[in-house]
């Protein structure tokens, strides 16, 4: 140990005496900062938003869809068609080489999926998976992925979360292997790894004709830093040129300096309370009483959270789902902010001088505190409770919460199955039980008709909105700030893409 | 078997409250005095100011105005209806300061009670019986100053979840141990004395020997210790609630306005300075009263 | 002396194996890491599939020997969220915090003692009143507190010192500072009256009587003598720095063990915890012991205890 610490003192005086590297156009570098620490650079092996930022960048997969208009391009096949429900043929490309030199062909694609299909090998996002069944190599240059069963967004996930790697390496140094030293035939080759905390992206000079496009900024330079704060510092002393996912006052201070760019994007995300009308936490609980829950809708004034919190693109939602997702229907019954209605609510459910209620929360305490605020208003004291995301599941999943501020991203995915359906069909997470929203949606879902799922999903959601099981509160937005040095246009995926930033 | 120099390794604080030196004593008797009533002093303003909240708050502490958040306090530009701004809910920064010294006050208070109540037990025992009993309480002492304080309360909260409740409890379950050194020590000194061999020699009970021979011979040196570890308690809940694991909101804590405020430090850095500078008040006040306890209780018959 | 060193050594390696077990039982309680280890956008599935690969139903005492076993060996298992060895994480992460442990202590050093050393040759004097604010303001200015206004002041108003990481030795400064300061108090302090306790001793006496030097007398005398507690005080306060380097890990974006500590707990990465509670607690156990041993060694009585 005693060495160790002799040996980084000397590499921190090496450091010193020869000159730290800036951060600047002229070196041709930019900085970048993550404020989660990246378990693996692996991209089937981590769940987190930086983990996709760093898999478009170093990885490509076989179908690429446009940010823009969401049509869908080969990039490492060139054209796909379906052979049946559940076979899809793919003609690769014949001229990408991966970074180590190892050339691309269908033996790569069969691989992995193969790999990354097998749950034995535990890709940590199953679900965007195990759709697969297997991969077939038909000759050096075609495939055929074989489904499981139907699965109308394959081409969705093929061009998002499934990147290929190549077979010899990945078969030879395995997940673990790949995060220290990650291999692909993205745009950016990875030239150093410390695991969770520094990642140093080099330009590759023969990638692809991809319509990712060329790569033009030579080195991208990511650095962890939880604290916002620090972030924020370092790019006042030009140690970093670009942040993200900004909190909304902060970067609406950063917008008003001179030397900063502060762009502003829409997310899929929502914030909404999910109550308890099941009884989950016991059969004579407040929350069972639609009363009470609408009570508690006409309570929220969701209008100024978002104009004096979230800021931004963000809206306010009025249906359990992303305004812009498929089958997301927005004609349903809607609760304006009126305290006192949600007083002779309360007084007419039973409950007129209110009561006390236990409130959870994992993430923005700010907004979470806010809305318990506004409980407490109408006479809903609230027992605030923060916990990790993993607790809060797992409470939630065994016996349940009274009141729970929840977000969903839906993955990206732009249709109502991506979140209605995962919360009203009965699963551990369901806090309404109610058989005729679920029946509604397990029609809408496996239906192909597309006015027969539109219809279907309608229905579940005014009765939801209705009942108000859920009460829907506004959409997240993402803050990008970077210095005049840059330039870039985020995209609402809320994925950075190395590739289309430029310097000034 | 038993650390002879536990007391001397640990803390030189501990050192001082068992035996000051003369030369200790002089300056004490000096410096004491002054710092034992600027301690008192604020520490009396601070009592007040708690007890008395509901009247002197010029707003309710926990009314939110979400469209006048961050309004800065009187000295940088704002205006009097709130004189120390409202914080990142547009609550009034001033009537929330003011309910915190409760909550700060409160923490110290109880945490350095649970804490005092099972390291005196402890301590006292130890040294009263000496043999087994100290061997088990010395060994209990070692392994609880082995383990890291704050990493353990992060744990522990984080399992529990945060609530005022929990951070109390977990805070008087893990301060103990100076209590128990203390203690420890200052009974060994009294368990001698003529008077208790003269107690146990009229046959006096146990029970009755410790609670009217040692504990009142001993009490100096436990109201020193119980301001060391009322600050000690008041700071460790700041440093929990600012990584986001102590008391949850909307309770007024000094320690979680800092946390709040930091978010926006940059920009508005009185968010930060006013509650950090209050705490730092706080706990300088109770620290000068401990020190100045310490050096004018010190007994003279002691050499 | 052996025989001290051995039941010294004996009472370490007891107070680690409850230690130990204390924080193994603690953390077996948080619940399911099952959710924690299947990440944010997990589904059920994702969830039951982790539980059954890792076996968390076994029960409590069958998984403590067993990871107590491995530890033995060095192995504490592989992190839930690196999937790397704990082991090799923490070899990395502790160079970062032993560095800034050894920056921070002699920090402390270099500032406490001279100025325990001026307190004590003129008592009462400003300087020794100042030593004394100071060691009571230190120890109730907040760390987080303080290290939040040195970013602001020097990062962002003077721009003179970088906020975070560990690139060059100026990265170091404010974290040093940071964590030194909370140790200069008990140092101070104890070279103070360690210092006032020689001068008035009558081995110094004789020394000047024999016309030795006033400096002479100071730095060949006293402080030779008054540092020796000194030493062993700071190796002590050297293992609670380290479990306090946390919040300072957390300021200053230092990838050290208290930050990864930090961020474990929030992950629910049950392996990496639990090495971490037991390094931090091994820190403390053996640099106690080397002070005891340093202790016993220089002053014979000691060894009877």
């Amino acid at each position: 140990m005693t060495l160790n610490v002799l040996k980084s003192t000397a590499a921190v005086l090496a450091m010193t005496v020869a000159g730290a590297a800036y951060a600047d156009k002229a070196s041709d570098t930019l900085k970048v900062a993550f404020t989660k620490e990246l378990e693996n650079v692996d991209s089937y092996f981590n769940s987190s938003r930086e983990g996709v930022v760093l898999q478009r960048a170093v990885w490509d997969g076989l179908i690429y869809r446009d940010p823009e208009t969401n049509e869908y391009m080969g990039n490492l096949a060139t054209e796909w068609t379906w052979i049946d429900d559940v076979t899809l043929e793919l003609k690769l490309r014949d001229d990408v080489t991966f970074h180590n030199g190892e050339a691309f062909n269908a033996d790569d694609v069969v691989y992995t999926v193969n790999f990354v299909a097998d749950e034995q090998n535990g890709a940590k996002t199953q679900r965007n998976v195990n759709w697969m069944k297997s991969a077939e190599k038909v000759d050096d240059y075609t495939v055929r992925i074989i489904l499981k069963e139907p699965f109308p967004a394959a081409i969705e996930f093929l061009s998002g979360p499934v990147s290929m790697y190549p077979d010899e390496y990945y078969a030879e140094a395995g997940p673990t292997g790949m995060g220290l030293k990650p291999v692909g035939t993205g745009p950016y080759k990875v030239i150093e790894v410390t695991p969770g905390q520094h990642f140093v992206l080099e330009k590759y000079e023969g990638y692809h004709d991809s319509p990712k496009g060329q790569p033009t900024i030579g080195k991208i330079d990511i650095r962890t830093i939880p604290d916002v704060n620090t972030q924020l510092a370092e790019m006042f002393n030009g140690e970093l040129d670009l942040i993200w996912q900004v909190p909304a006052d902060q970067a609406e201070k950063m917008s008003e300096l001179d030397q900063f760019n502060v762009l502003n994007e829409s997310t899929m995300r929502i914030g909404y309370l999910t109550l308890d009308a099941a009884g989950r936490t016991g059969a004579d609980n407040p929350f069972t009483k639609q009363k009470v829950r609408q009570a508690v809708a006409h309570a929220i004034d969701s209008q100024t959270l978002v104009d004096a919190l979230l800021k931004g693109e963000s809206k306010v939602v009025k249906s359990a789902c992303f305004p812009s997702q498929f089958g997301c229907e927005q004609d349903v019954m809607t609760y304006d902010y009126d305290p006192e209605k949600a007083k002779a609510l309360l007084a007419e459910a039973g409950y007129p001088d209110g009561f006390t209620t236990g409130f959870y929360a994992y993430r923005d305490r700010d907004y979470a505190e806010a809305i318990a605020n506004f409980m407490n208003a109408v006479g809903i004291k609230t027992e605030f409770n923060m916990l990790q995301y993993s607790a809060l599941r797992e409470l939630r999943a065994s016996e349940g919460t009274p009141v729970s501020f929840q977000t969903w991203g839906s993955y990206s995915i732009n249709d109502t199955s991506a979140i209605t359906s995962q919360f009203f069909k009965f699963g551990d997470l369901d806090d309404a039980r109610d058989p005729e929203v679920r029946d509604a949606l397990a029609i809408a879902d496996s239906s192909t008709d597309p006015a027969v799922r539109t219809e279907n999903y309608s229905k579940a959601l005014k009765r939801i909105a209705e009942q108000a099981y859920w009460v829907p509160m506004f959409s997240y937005n993402t803050n990008y700030v970077f210095n005049n040095d840059v330039s870039y246009t985020p995209t609402p995926d809320e994925v950075l893409r190395f590739t289309t930033m430029t310097w000034n | 078997m038993t650390m002879t120099n536990l007391d001397q390794t640990v803390d030189p604080l501990l050192q001082e409250i068992v035996g000051p030196t003369p030369g200790q004593r002089l300056r004490g008797r000096v410096f004491g005095h002054m710092g034992l009533l600027i301690g008192v002093g604020v520490l009396g303003v601070l009592l007040f100011i708690a007890i008395f909240a509901p009247l002197l708050a010029p707003h309710d502490p926990y009314a939110q105005a979400l469209m006048s958040r961050m309004k800065p306090p009187v000295f940088l530009g704002g205006t009097w209806e709130h004189p120390l701004g409202t914080d990142h809910l547009g609550r009034d920064y001033l009537s929330r300061l003011i309910y915190g010294a409760r909550v700060s006050l409160m923490i110290g208070v109880i945490a350095a009670t649970i804490s005092g109540v099972i390291g005196t037990a402890m301590g006292v025992a130890a040294g009263y019986f000496g043999g087994r009993v100290d061997t088990v309480v010395t060994f209990l002492i070692n392994v609880r100053l082995a383990m890291p304080v704050v990493l353990v309360a992060l744990a522990v909260v984080a399992v529990m979840g945060g609530s005022l409740q929990v951070v109390i409890v977990v805070l008087g379950l893990l301060l103990w141990d100076r209590f128990a050194v203390v203690m420890r020590a200052s009974t060994l000194q009294v368990r001698r004395r003529d008077y208790v061999t003269a107690a146990r020699a009229i046959g006096a009970s146990t029970p009755r020997i410790i609670w009217s021979e040692i504990m009142p011979n001993i009490a100096n040196n436990l109201i020193v210790v119980v301001t060391l570890e009322m600050a000690h308690a008041i700071l460790l809940e700041a440093v929990l609630s600012f990584l986001g694991l102590g008391v949850q909101p909307p309770t007024p804590s000094w320690g979680l306005m800092v946390s709040e405020g930091k978010n926006m430090m940059l920009f508005e850095p009185w968010l930060v300075m006013i509650p950090g500078a209050v705490l730092f008040v706080l706990v300088l006040a109770i620290n000068l009263m401990g020190d100045g306890l310490r050096d004018v209780t010190a007994p003279e018959d002691r050499s | 002396m052996l025989k001290f060193i051995l039941k010294r050594l004996g009472l370490a390696l007891l107070v680690a194996l409850t230690v130990s077990f204390i924080s193994f039982t603690l953390l077996f309680l948080s619940g399911d890491p099952a959710a924690s280890l299947a990440g944010e956008s997990a589904t059920d599935q994702d969830v039951a599939a982790i539980r059954e690969l890792y076996g968390f139903d076994r029960p409590m005492l069958v998984q403590y020997s067993s990871w107590l076993m491995d530890a033995l060996r060095g192995d504490f298992g592989e992190s839930y969220y690196f999937k790397l060895p704990v082991a090799s994480l923490l070899a990395e992460r502790l160079q970062v915090t032993m560095l800034l442990g050894l920056c921070g202590i002699s920090f402390a050093l270099l500032t406490a003692v001279p100025l325990g050393v001026l307190a004590a040759i003129r008592p009462n004097s400003i300087i020794d009143r100042f030593a004394l604010f100071l060691s009571v303001a230190g120890q109730a200015l907040p760390s987080f507190w303080f290290g939040l206004i040195l970013i602001v002041a020097f990062s962002i108003k003077l721009q003179w010192l970088p906020a975070s990481g560990t690139a060059t030795w100026k990265h170091f400064i404010m974290p040093t500072v940071v964590l030194g300061y909370y140790a200069m108090p008990a140092i101070m302090r104890l070279t103070r009256g360690g210092m006032l306790e020689v001068l008035s001793s009558d081995y110094i006496r004789t020394a000047r009587a024999k016309g030795a030097s006033e400096g002479r007398v100071m730095f060949k005398h006293a402080l030779r003598n008054a540092i020796i507690p000194v030493v062993s005080l700071a190796a002590v306060q050297m293992g609670f720095m380290l479990g306090g380097s946390i919040v300072v890990e957390s300021i200053f974006a230092l990838h050290g063990a208290g930050y990864l500590a930090w961020e474990s707990i929030s992950r629910n990465d049950l392996p990496t915890v639990q090495a971490l509670i037991l390094v931090f607690s091994m820190f403390y156990i053996v640099f106690t012991f080397l002070a005891d041993v340093l202790n016993a060694w220089l002053d014979p009585r000691m060894r009877t205890g």
